[in-house]
């Protein structure tokens, strides 16, 4: 270390000495706390509340593709189509996190 | 007892006691990396900040396909939430100032020399904020936190003589900062 350096060096250690600071000791319970109440599985309330607003946006919208002249085919194929494609892709990557883990 | 990517796969399956066995284990350098990123005027935003990894951890471990450690993954997202955590804060009224605490460590001898000292800390700590964020990360865990080159370099995900280069690049820099205001390192 050349003697510019062996300066700014023994400054560092002196200007940044402090007390190193910790976790909280209850740090682990607390985070536990919060992922196990992000993944539980929807109560039956929030998912009656889901399936309706679902049920209603896709009657909305069925509705209004209707008004503008759409067939129910192409309708259909409009909002059931995405819906297929994440489900689709879903089942796809778990599928392939299976196979990974066993192969 | 199980390594990394066992308990991995054991929390991408749903066993949360394997999911608790990676946070107790990787909890205390997300925490260090991330108050070392933070400086030591926000700690408990550096605490926030290493919960809201683990969240996005566990929200994410299905995708975690091992191609890299997961300590490196983890490591990797602790550097990019509290580099964007520093920007929202910057602005921010510190919880304390950085040369308060240093002065309520090291008792001076008399009062002009304490406000001497006080000036040069409070314009070095001045110039390491100017520094690119991986120096600032590199020269607390090294001057502050007490990590060796090596921990630095696991856990900024760099070889180990990258963090000698840090280290050395921005000694020169804060030297060269701290001579135009005025101040010698001696």
């Amino acid at each position: 270390m050349d003697p510019r350096d062996a300066g700014i060096d023994s400054l560092l250690r002196r200007s940044l000495a402090a007390p190193v600071p910790s976790l909280s000791p209850d740090f682990d319970q607390r985070l536990m706390r919060e992922v196990r109440r992000g993944s539980q599985p929807l109560d039956r309330y929030g998912r009656i509340l889901l399936a309706g607003y679902g049920l209603i946006s896709a009657l909305t919208c069925g509705v209004v593709m209707r008004s503008r002249g759409l067939d129910w085919g192409a309708i259909t194929v409009t909002i059931i189509g995405p819906l297929a494609l994440i489900a689709a892709a879903r089942w796809t990557r778990r599928r392939t996190h299976t196979t990974m883990k066993h192969g | 007892m199980d390594n990394d990517s066992q308990l991995v796969a054991g929390a991408q399956s749903g066993d949360q006691q394997a999911f608790a066995e990676l946070v107790r284990r990787h909890s205390a350098p997300v925490f260090r990396l991330a108050v070392s990123i933070l400086g030591r005027e926000f700690i408990p935003e550096a605490e926030d900040v290493a919960q809201e990894v683990f969240l996005k951890v566990h929200h994410a471990i299905e995708s975690f396909r091992g191609e890299a450690e997961f300590s490196s993954w983890i490591y990797r997202i602790t550097f990019n939430q509290a580099v964007n955590l520093k920007a929202r804060v910057r602005f921010r009224s510190p919880h304390a100032d950085e040369t308060v605490l240093y002065r309520a460590m090291t008792p001076e001898p008399g009062p002009e020399r304490q406000a001497e000292t006080a000036q040069r800390d409070e314009a070095l700590a001045e110039c390491i904020r100017t520094l690119p964020e991986v120096y600032q990360s590199a020269l607390r865990l090294y001057y502050w936190l007490g990590a060796g080159v090596s921990e630095v370099a696991v856990l900024l995900g760099v070889p180990e003589n990258t963090v000698k280069s840090y280290l050395h690049r921005a000694r020169q820099l804060l030297h060269g900062m701290l001579k135009e205001k005025g101040y010698s390192c001696d």
